[in-house]
């Protein structure tokens, strides 16, 4: 039972950090119809701003994941002026200057902190026990933040008129156009969240995981495979299939192993494209 | 800004002739340094092809390192002598980043552009690309990790690590210090580098008498959360986690996720690279008592006149000088040890050419390696006598820092329990006909 538990607690951690990522790269995709393969790298440089922050120049955990928010959501700002923007009417072409980012990011990261991977102290050692199972505070804050944010989104998407201007950019961008909705305003705020919202889940994460300047290659592979299975453009979509994905992945790792798990989740995601071409929440739900 | 710069300081004549002036004189540097390598043609290159970057970087990159420091103190006494002349020696380094393609580029650059007289690799994956360019130039290679050896590698040595053979000593030393161990459950990363270590601990631990709690563990080598992992280990509640030979990037988490799963039991790993930062993530108290296989060289019992590596402690120091001691791993010493290996066999041949030193190095069976004399030996696990075996330390973490606890004899081990690790080689399918 034990076992169980933990497992369960496991996974909920696991899903936490994967719907933001997810999240992320769908508002991305969603609003601008670019597929950003340097996501992983956005990852990426949110946790290194916590080895710098937090590990290296000693501020405040939580101050740190907020500048690793505010700083990740900037350099999304940057590629959307830089990159996607000019590229807008060439959607292979926005997916293509983003993997050069990707390399440009690596290559930042490689420079500013070496090759191998950061070190970073937990924030805290309390941990609680939930039926004789661990969660560590420091897990159970990401989940908690993890929460707060998605909730937050959505109220955003669903309550505020930039959320209803991203939404319908999101449905139909000529259309959102043609009612005065400004798409380099809509693309600028989802690359913004869609960005943060990666940055975020590498602070959040960084004293649990090594970041390397590496990292972001196996982020990636999982969040396309979540967002195939949620659909690609659905936000839901991608929270359900991330919740989906980290419990059959983590209950398949600890009671077979690592390997079988990620054949389990591939498996999953062609069992999903053969039902259901659009993903569980595609088409219908788009943000 | 620049533009107003130059209008105000420089005139667009002075800018070109500054120019000009300044390229004249770099081509003259230029010159003067060829003519520096022209002179110095007695400089002998040796090839650096290992992983230099991404996720196996700590078991290349502090390589180098070590192999520089190497470089400056035998050249700052004139360098190697071969036939009566001393030779300098130069590292020409390529990042194979643990690839096999990569690597196979690598080799041929190192042969055909540089002329390296011998290479030295870490092995593993990345070995299966290097092999036939190995046989067809018969350049000599090194590798770490003798599981590359074959009857077919005539021209591959481990003359160093005879990973993960070595991995039996800590085991065997656990046994006879801490008798109330009797279980263990292990993981390892599912490649080339994990499943041979897992062989060897698992013939180990049956030769020992500790059981096994459950059927080794194999994750992604992509993993980046180790909380499943752990958890599924520390299910069936072990004496001992092992965590194989797990790359620091894997060790480092692993150790957290243990400490953080309430595990307060013994762990046993292969290395236990940059182990300060595990300390610092969990505790002195849970690694108290951590056993490993690779000492830090400012260890004291190095000096034992057995020991065959120059200077250890100097070496050390002057590593922690330059790169920081933190950043000192399993591999910082190795290459530097196998240099002193070739160093010794290209003296005796009196050429630095890969055949005559081959022969030099394998010259009567033995061979000095870095923890004392040692001998060829392998046919039985790889087909052919390359790999050169002695002592190996166990290494012990107390009080936050390593220390060396004993050297135990391999071939001692070898020769009571060779059955035991060719059935587990066998059954993980590990051994060189099964490669």
């Amino acid at each position: 039972m034990d076992l169980l538990w933990q497992t369960a607690i496991n996974a909920m951690y696991a899903a936490s950090y994967m719907a933001l990522i997810a999240v992320g790269l769908v508002m991305i995709f969603g609003v601008m119809g670019v597929i950003n393969f340097a996501h992983g790298e956005l990852y990426m440089a949110g946790a290194y701003c916590v080895v710098f922050l937090y590990a290296q120049e000693k501020f405040p955990f939580l101050l740190s994941v907020a500048g690793g928010l505010i700083f990740v959501g900037i350099v999304g700002l940057l590629m959307e002026r830089a990159l996607f923007r000019p590229l807008r009417k060439n959607p292979l072409g926005g997916l293509i200057a983003s993997i050069g980012f990707l390399l440009i990011l690596q290559t930042l990261a490689v420079f500013g902190f070496g090759r191998r991977m950061g070190h970073v102290p937990p924030s805290t050692h309390g941990k609680i026990e939930i039926f004789g199972a661990i969660l560590t505070y420091q897990r159970l804050f990401v989940i908690v933040v993890a929460i707060l944010l998605l909730a937050a989104l959505w109220t955003f998407l669903k309550r505020s008129k930039f959320g209803w201007a991203l939404r319908a950019c999101a449905q139909d961008a000529e259309a959102a156009s043609l009612q005065g909705i400004s798409m380099n305003q809509t693309a600028r705020i989802a690359m913004f969240i869609g960005a943060a919202l990666a940055g975020v889940a590498g602070a959040l994460t960084a004293p649990l995981v090594s970041p390397t300047p590496y990292i972001g290659h196996s982020i990636i592979v999982t969040a396309f495979i979540i967002i195939i299975v949620g659909g690609i453009g659905s936000l839901e979509g991608a929270v359900i299939a991330a919740v989906l994905y980290a419990f059959v992945h983590t209950f398949v790792t600890t009671f077979f192993d690592g390997v079988i798990a990620n054949i389990v989740g591939l498996a999953l995601m062609l069992a999903v494209l053969v039902v259901r071409p659009t993903g569980l929440f595609g088409a219908k739900e788009r943000a | 800004m620049m533009r107003k710069t130059l209008d105000r300081k420089l005139s667009r004549r002075k800018f070109l002739g500054t120019t000009a002036a300044s390229g004249a004189a770099l081509a003259a540097t230029g010159t003067g340094l060829s003519r520096v390598s022209f002179a110095a043609a007695d400089t002998i290159k040796i090839g650096f092809l290992a992983p230099l970057t991404g996720p196996v970087s700590a078991w290349g990159k502090p390589g180098l390192d070590g192999c520089l420091i190497w470089a400056d103190w035998v050249n700052a006494k004139g360098g190697v002598k071969i036939g009566g002349k001393s030779h300098k020696i130069e590292f020409v380094g390529y990042d194979n980043e643990y690839d096999a393609g990569k690597a196979r580029t690598g080799a041929t650059k190192l042969i055909k552009e540089d002329g390296v007289k011998f290479i030295m690799m870490l092995g593993g994956d990345t070995w299966p690309g290097v092999e036939k360019i190995a046989a067809r130039e018969g350049m000599l290679f090194s590798t770490l990790l003798p599981s590359d050896l074959t009857p077919d590698t005539k021209t591959l040595v481990a003359p160093c690590e005879v990973h993960p053979i070595y991995n039996v000593t800590g085991v065997e030393w656990l046994a006879e210090n801490k008798k109330n161990l009797k279980t263990a459950a292990i993981c390892a990363q599912d490649d080339a580098l994990g499943k041979p270590s897992v062989a060897t601990y698992l013939a180990a631990f049956e030769a020992a008498g500790i059981k096994m709690v459950d059927a080794p563990l194999f994750f992604d080598p992509a993993t980046t959360d180790f909380a499943p992992v752990m958890t599924k280990l520390l299910a069936k509640k072990p004496d001992i986690l092992c965590l194989d030979t797990c790359y620091a990037d894997y060790v480092h988490p692993l150790c957290e996720q243990a400490f953080q799963q309430g595990y307060k039991g013994q762990i046993i790993s292969c290395t236990a690279d940059f182990y300060q930062k595990i300390v610092e993530k969990t505790s002195k108290d849970f690694m108290e008592g951590f056993v490993f296989q690779f000492p830090d060289f400012d260890d004291p019992a190095l000096n034992a006149k057995e020991v065959n590596f120059v200077n250890p402690n100097e070496f050390y120091a002057e590593y922690a000088k330059r790169f920081g001691a933190k950043e000192w791993s399993a591999v910082s010493w190795e290459y530097a040890s196998i240099m002193d290996l070739w160093a010794d066999a290209a003296a005796k041949a009196g050429s630095a050419e890969p055949g005559p030193v081959l022969k030099a190095m394998k010259a009567g069976g033995t061979g000095k390696h870095a923890f004392g004399d040692a001998k060829w030996w392998g046919k039985e696990l790889f087909g052919i006598d390359n790999a050169l075996v002695g002592n190996w330390p166990v290494v012990v973490i107390e009080g936050g820092k390593a220390k060396i606890k004993a050297f135990k004899s391999i071939p001692a081990w070898w020769d009571k329990h060779s059955k035991l690790m060719i059935k587990h080689m066998t059954a993980l399918g590990q051994m060189w006909n099964q490669r």
